[in-house]
């Protein structure tokens, strides 16, 4: 998991200098609008539809033998700036921690816009942008064991986990809504290939608590903290474009 | 490409990993655990006023931990979360030659509630009908059980009291 954790942190770090390559080169734009107005021909962009798949959530299911899951991702170009943006996912999820082992699992989508605030060269496509996204999960939670909070053993076998009965077991019919900000780019690595890098922050509006439980891990969100509504997850994804135009005669 | 934003993504970096500290996941000293069981040894002709015994001592069955009952005046022992009964010997004038043990039972049914994630579930207890049982009848020196509180959620009052 650790070593997991680096490699991604890695790849963000070269990802981010890429971009941070690119941004040098804009500072062309400042150069007198004389010059390049001849150049700036105005095109309209043609419509687009962008789907593709989260590779973290890919690689996170061969290296942890506790995670299954994987997210869908497709965006729809509505202007120059705008995106139509969704993300759907399914995730299952072991935890153990000091006292208690659950399985979370079930599916979420999250639909939304994106702003791009990138100034394109004209023929490049790139993207930095904000958005914004209203999530639903539909969930359940199982608890799996548990140890019982004992300050001061006496008896002997208390520390040992239940692992039947008493407040283990299922809790169905569990739902989540929550709004995400989003920050991220895409980079255009071929013509119509992208990778993009989001990172998201959470605030948990409603979620339907279970019996003598709580949402753990709600999909999609990622980890409900006792403290506060607030949760963080991110993506890292490889989509394909695909551009179309509507007739217009 | 403004530089702001850049600052706005690192910064939302940084904030994400805060988040992502597992803070939570250490359940606090000061979290309340399971409940114990208190007992008052009252007078069985006025069960409201307590009388203590002559040489009065408890101890458990089937532990080899030292039991320490007593805070303050009330005699307070744990409850087996294993098992739906609890025994404890209770000897009146240990040591003398008139040295009378009665075992007794507790009996409750156990309900474990949730706390948080870090420190997962405490129980709690109810009592049964019959609260406790004489194993040993005869002479007994226990003349009987008063339920002051079934329900074992906390430790801020009393729940039996044993008239003798």
């Amino acid at each position: 998991m650790k070593q997991l954790r680096i490699w991604v942190f890695y790849i963000s770090l070269f990802s981010l200098t890429y971009v941070r390559a690119q941004e040098q080169d804009t500072s062309l734009d400042e150069l007198p609008n004389s010059i390049l107005d001849s150049l700036n021909l105005k095109k309209k962009t043609p419509l687009s539809f962008r789907f593709g798949t989260d590779l973290y959530r890919l690689a996170l299911n061969q290296l942890n033998d506790d995670y299954k899951g994987f997210e869908a991702v497709a965006d729809l170009q509505i202007n120059q700036k705008l995106f139509l943006a969704l993300e759907l996912g399914n995730e299952k999820k072991t935890k153990q921690s000091e006292q208690i082992n659950l399985t979370s699992s079930g599916s979420y989508y999250k639909l939304g816009f994106d702003y791009n605030m990138y100034d394109n060269w004209e023929g490049m496509n790139n993207h930095v942008y904000l958005g914004l996204r209203f999530a639903a999960s539909s969930h359940k939670q199982i608890l799996n064991s548990y140890t019982i909070l004992n300050r001061t053993p006496f008896w002997p076998g208390e520390e040992i986990p239940i692992n039947t009965g008493y407040a283990t077991g299922e809790r169905n019919d569990l739902n989540a809504y929550w709004l995400e900000i989003v920050t991220g780019f895409k980079v255009q690595l071929l013509n119509n290939l992208y990778l993009g890098l989001s990172l998201r922050l959470n605030r948990l509006i409603s979620d339907v608590i279970p019996e003598n439980f709580d949402n753990v891990f709600i999909p999609g969100f990622n980890k409900k903290t006792d403290e506060n509504k607030f949760g963080a997850g991110f993506n890292y994804t490889i989509s394909y474009n695909l551009p179309f135009s509507l007739k217009k005669k | 490409m403004p530089r702001t934003i850049l600052n706005i993504i690192f910064g939302l970096f940084f904030i994400c990993f805060l988040i992502n500290c597992e803070r939570d996941d250490i359940c606090l000293e000061t979290t309340f655990g399971s409940p114990n069981f208190i007992i008052l040894l009252l007078d069985l002709e006025n069960n409201k006023t307590r009388k203590n015994p002559a040489g009065f001592l408890i101890r458990a069955i089937g532990s080899d931990n030292v039991l320490t009952p007593y805070f303050n005046d009330s005699i307070v022992l744990p409850l087996n979360t294993k098992e739906k009964i609890s025994q404890f010997e209770f000897i009146l004038n240990f040591g003398n030659e008139n040295e009378n043990i009665d075992t007794l039972q507790i009996n409750y049914k156990r309900i474990d509630k949730y706390i948080n994630r870090a420190c997962g579930y405490r129980s709690n207890f109810i009592l049964e009908q019959s609260p406790a049982t004489l194993l040993n009848p005869g002479d007994d020196w226990i003349k009987g059980f008063i339920i002051l509180k079934d329900t074992i959620s906390d430790e801020t009052t009393a729940h039996l009291g044993i008239l003798h």
